[in-house]
């Protein structure tokens, strides 16, 4: 029997052509790992409650009557009326501080909630507003100087006295990304009545103004 | 034709051995390009985090991936919404822009899905 010899000639035959298999093996390899995941993350959000109170709250009610007057600050009920030449405005709002939602979290859900005590036909609108203001220096006049939603954000109707709940979750979504909440104002944009709902000062907790709000960060 | 049934032998125990060969090779080559991926990856890795905008029925509208690395540009961004089990509640995706530093990419389109029931985001970005 004749010995198989490997002779130079035989190796690089055997090389040129095994090589050529291996290489499509190799480059097969290499393609099926360009399109796989370069990158993976995720974020666990945490879900809290802050529920507002008069405690973190303020309000007042501006008077067109009256333009330069402060009172409403510390008035027990805020008037909000729609009669000509005599309209009053009403805001409300709430310092979300000691909540410590930072700015990259958000409201999951958020409803204001305000108490009707003199009752009359119309409907309030609110319309979110988004620059500072405080119910000790806030007057008629300074109303042109707010900037203030043209959209409303939802109504109630005063024609009964009790509590009234309007969803906020938007306004106050996008409060807390803009790290403040500077609130609402309310306005009768129907009927003819003079109505008020109870303040911040108001004797009765219940009559105060609250929001219920559920975040997450 | 006895030698040439040698070569043959000889060409498929060295087409064996080249195989052998061409897996580390492509173990190397799956190592270099995860290595080269790594270096991508590297710039392309940050700790993403989002936030996302509700309407007035408290659904996401839209997440915003903040400070997304540059070198992410021309990849493609996935989301997904997940509940508290992890269970996906939406995932939407979009490619990353060029931008300088750090990129805010907004992703759309994740159907309807209460932020109440959003309790984790799931990020994945692929070439």
């Amino acid at each position: 029997m004749r010995r198989f010899r490997i002779t130079p000639l035989r190796l690089a035959t055997a090389i040129v052509i095994s090589s050529g298999v291996s290489v499509g093996v190799a480059y097969a390899a290499t393609l099926g790992l360009g399109s796989n995941k370069l990158f993976a993350w995720s974020q666990t959000l945490t879900k809290g409650t802050c529920n507002q109170t008069s405690t973190t709250g303020d309000d007042t009610y501006v008077q067109q009557l009256n333009p330069t007057s402060t009172a409403g600050g510390t008035a027990t009920t805020l008037t909000i009326s729609p009669i000509a030449a005599t309209q009053d405005y009403a805001f409300i709002r709430f310092n979300l501080s000691g909540c410590s939602i930072p700015t990259t979290g958000g409201a999951d859900s958020a409803v204001l909630t305000v108490n009707v005590r003199t009752a009359g036909a119309d409907t309030i609108s609110l319309f979110p507003v988004t620059s500072s203001w405080s119910s000790s220096t806030l007057t008629w006049n300074g109303v042109s100087g707010l900037t203030i939603g043209s959209t409303a954000t939802g109504t109630f109707s005063a024609s009964s006295t009790g509590t009234k709940t309007v969803t906020v979750t938007t306004d106050v979504d996008n409060a807390i990304k803009a790290g403040n909440l500077w609130g609402w104002e309310l306005r009768a944009t129907s009927g003819t009545a003079s109505v008020a709902i109870g303040a911040a000062e108001n004797g009765t907790a219940a009559n105060r103004p609250s929001m219920t709000l559920s975040y997450e960060k | 034709m006895k030698r040439l049934r040698h070569t043959f032998g000889l060409a498929v125990t060295g087409m064996f051995l080249f195989v052998g060969v061409a897996a580390a090779a492509s173990l190397g080559l799956t190592t270099g390009k995860l290595g080269a991926g790594s270096a991508a990856v590297s710039g392309c890795t940050a700790s993403l985090t989002a936030t996302r905008n509700v309407n007035s029925s408290g659904n996401v509208t839209q997440v915003d991936v903040l400070s997304v690395p540059q070198a992410c540009a021309s990849e493609t961004l996935a989301v997904t919404l997940e509940n508290s089990s992890h269970v996906s509640l939406g995932t939407a995706s979009t490619t990353v822009g060029t931008c300088t530093g750090g990129c805010t990419v907004t992703v759309t389109g994740f159907g309807t899905v209460s932020a109440t029931n959003l309790t984790a985001y799931a990020f994945s970005l692929t070439q």
